[in-house]
């Protein structure tokens, strides 16, 4: 009796025993590869162009961005008609975020787009993970030429040599007013410092025509990229490539203290939903919204809405406006026809004719340098001055905003906290500097190291 | 024959529970970021994160906030609207309906309602206010206001739930009782705290499990009220955020939902060790 006992006790924990080692080779065998080296480096092996024949049908993952899905079908259906390539259209996302986050929980099983939508601060880390091809020779293979693009666009998808997107529907942040509010308080030009944007606020306020005369924007949108400007003005930054350091400079601090003080002068506020619907509904009188916020502003505004260029600051007057938008990135799991397909069909989208249709239709920026948007300007004057801007004044971004996962909310929430209350402003950019650098070392350093 | 009638089951309860239990308590080891195909071990390094870290001690102090005040708000307010519907009053199957209809709503568009409502420029709330002279309280920008603002929403939502599930109770418990604690001369508090609430137990143990455990794993309304988690950050909304959000971290996230997995686990088990044996069953 008990050797019967004893016997399926011991089969009870043989049967244990085996069933916890298939479940931990399971687990090995579905998880990631643990130790690995330099993910990217599987990305960037060559391939020999010139032997690949186009797939005869590909996928495209968008979200649309501005509207554009009518717009974007047509510029397929010619790309079809063109090459006889077929394009299924999949919306992989509401916003740019959610096609990223689709994205890389699609690389576990390989259903991935073959060309996708890729923003400014959700390509890196796809980068990162190995997920991109470096697309400049298989763009050149495909026919496409990529001198052409705006440099600071282009350049934006540029790491360690290679570029890993092209520009698609770019935006850049600009300075809005409304002139009516101006015309009331007898003001008559937009400001082109940061001394003046107080001067005309002010004024603004002392006129009676609005209590809250510039508004900045609230965690949900994107006050780091839309104070970039600021920052830059005065001699600072976010960070200098992965160095930190710069968001306890002194140029910074003073930056930063110049918004706080402007929100506790009640010349400014922070908006606590969006400062463009805030705009258009009379509720504030200025603001630095992205471009791509032209046409809906415009049409929902009951007055006279200016643009002008962002305004410089006491240290740097014109290199002050940081890029924005997205770009089209190829897939490095897609096989080496539908890669070059997806290249032709990026090179078809973002062409000199394309891009325009797509910036009337959606109001992001033409991305190539020869494209001719005269019948844009003529449509609408505020984008002309949103294209001179992108061509005389815009720089990339600062990386632990836009590559550092985590780094954009790190800076938005501290922002935010500075800016309604009287946090001290140098030991809270302290802070923030402490956990992007945390953030940095323990989520993306390992990575970038191999 | 056992195999042949479970064995189908259990194929399918291991592998979509248990495998993947496991495979995330593997991966809450690991150093990695959702779609790479590489990480490297973290040992015990994100418990660590998670127990000590600032962050992670905001995190369970919005938790535990979020969670005993929408519990005990339900729970209470459901049994105070209870009280009135049990009652034959005219329209009062409208009103069951009208206060049960929010919990079947999309917790998504409940959000987005109450947004236009909270809008401190653009909303209702801030124009009533204004109407009035005052101003609207920054709900979004305040992390203890947004918090207080979700709390609200969120119990708006779940109230209807807890009324109709003690409703319920209120019905079954016999009439003879109350009828001859009415003939003792018992007043209306004490048949209520001696008679009726005994009785509701039940119901009060069942909602106080199903109460806490939803309340833990809020997500939706908060998602979309406060999107980026500004004074909202409960442990579902942080495990998100880290796991598929802005800071790409699934090695984190997976020690955080572990962690959720023992404390529901643990609470419950609590729940039906020791606070059952206090439930009076009719």
């Amino acid at each position: 009796m008990n050797h019967r006992i004893r016997s399926t006790r011991a089969k009870r924990v043989t049967t244990t025993v085996a069933a916890l080692g298939v479940a931990a080779l399971g687990l090995t065998a579905c998880g990631p590869a643990v130790g690995a080296t330099d993910p990217s480096a599987d990305a960037a092996a060559a391939t020999d162009w010139t032997s690949v024949e186009p797939a005869e049908s590909i996928s495209f993952w968008t979200n649309h961005p501005g509207g554009s899905q009518e717009i974007e079908q047509q510029l397929i259906d010619s790309f079809t008609e063109e090459t006889g390539i077929e394009v299924e259209v999949v919306t992989a996302g509401a916003n740019y975020e959610e096609i990223s986050q689709r994205y890389q929980t699609a690389q576990t099983s390989g259903d991935v787009g073959d060309l996708v939508v890729m923003s400014d601060a959700t390509w890196f880390t796809n980068y990162v993970n190995g997920s991109l091809l470096p697309l400049d020779d298989v763009f050149a293979a495909a026919g496409g030429d990529a001198s052409t693009y705006n440099t600071t666009l282009f350049d934006d998808y540029l790491y360690e040599g290679s570029h890993f997107a092209v520009p698609y529907s770019r935006s850049t942040t600009i300075f809005y007013y409304n002139k009516d509010d101006y015309a009331a308080a007898g003001l008559d030009a937009a400001p082109t410092t940061w001394d003046e944007v107080q001067a005309n606020s002010q004024a603004l306020v002392e006129a009676g025509v609005t209590d809250t005369a510039f508004s900045f924007p609230p965690a949900e949108d994107y006050p780091a990229w839309m104070m970039n400007n600021l920052v830059w003005g005065y001699g600072g930054g976010w960070s200098d490539e992965w160095d930190a350091s710069a968001m306890t400079s002194d140029e910074t601090v003073q930056a930063v203290q110049f918004a706080q003080d402007a929100v506790l002068d009640g010349w400014a506020n922070v908006s606590s939903g969006s400062p463009a619907d805030d705009f258009a509904a009379g509720a504030t009188s200025q603001f630095i919204g992205s471009t791509g916020s032209l046409g809906g502003v415009t049409e929902t505004a009951g007055f006279e809405v200016g643009v002008a260029f962002l305004p410089g600051g006491p240290v740097e007057t014109e290199l002050v406006v940081p890029t924005g938008g997205a770009g089209i990135a190829i897939s490095a799991s897609s096989t080496p026809e539908e890669q070059l397909a997806a290249a032709m069909l990026a090179d078809h989208l973002t062409s000199a004719e394309n891009t325009v249709a797509f910036s009337a239709e959606t109001g992001y920026m033409p991305v190539r340098s020869d494209a001719d948007a005269s019948e844009l300007y003529a449509a609408n004057p505020n984008f002309e001055v949103a294209v001179n801007q992108l061509e005389t004044r815009t720089r990339t971004q600062d990386f632990m905003r836009v590559f550092l996962p985590g780094g954009d909310l790190t800076l938005a929430t501290g922002l935010q906290r500075i800016l309604t209350t009287d946090a001290d402003v140098a030991e809270s950019l302290a802070e923030m500097q402490a956990e992007l650098e945390g953030l940095y070392e323990n989520d993306l350093a390992p990575q970038l190291e191999g | 024959m056992f195999l042949a009638f479970a064995g189908p089951n259990l194929l399918l309860i291991s592998v979509f529970i248990y495998f993947p239990l496991l495979s995330n308590a593997y991966y809450s080891t690991l150093n990695w970021r959702m779609g790479s195909t590489s990480a490297t071990s973290a040992g015990i390094d994100n418990y660590v994160r998670l127990f000590t870290s600032p962050q992670g001690a905001e995190m369970w102090r919005v938790t535990i906030t979020f969670t005993v005040v929408t519990v005990l708000a339900s729970m209470v307010l459901g049994l105070l609207v209870a009280l009135a519907l049990n009652h034959r009053i005219p329209g009062i199957t409208a009103g069951r309906t009208a206060i049960f209809s929010p919990y079947v709503l999309s917790g998504v568009g409940v959000g987005m309602v109450w947004n236009f409502i909270f809008d401190p420029q653009l909303g209702v709330l801030g124009h009533v206010l204004r109407s009035f002279g005052a101003s609207s309280p920054e709900w979004y920008l305040d992390p203890d206001l947004a918090l207080v603002m979700v709390i609200v929403v969120y119990v708006w939502k779940n109230l209807g739930f807890c009324a109709v599930v003690f409703l319920a109770g209120l019905q079954s418990i016999p009439s003879d009782l109350i009828e001859a604690a009415r003939i003792d001369r018992a007043g209306a508090l004490r048949r209520f705290f001696r008679l009726t609430l005994p009785l509701l137990s039940p119901t009060v143990f069942f909602l106080t499990v199903t109460n806490i455990l939803s309340s833990m794993q809020a997500f939706d309304i908060l998602k979309i009220m406060t999107p980026s988690g500004n004074g909202t950050n409960t442990i579902v909304f942080e495990l998100f955020l880290q796991g598929f959000g802005p800071y790409q971290n699934a090695g984190y996230a997976a020690a955080i939902s572990v962690v959720l997995f023992v404390v529901l686990f643990a609470i419950t088990a609590f729940q039906m060790r020791f606070v059952e044996k206090r439930v009076h069953y009719a």
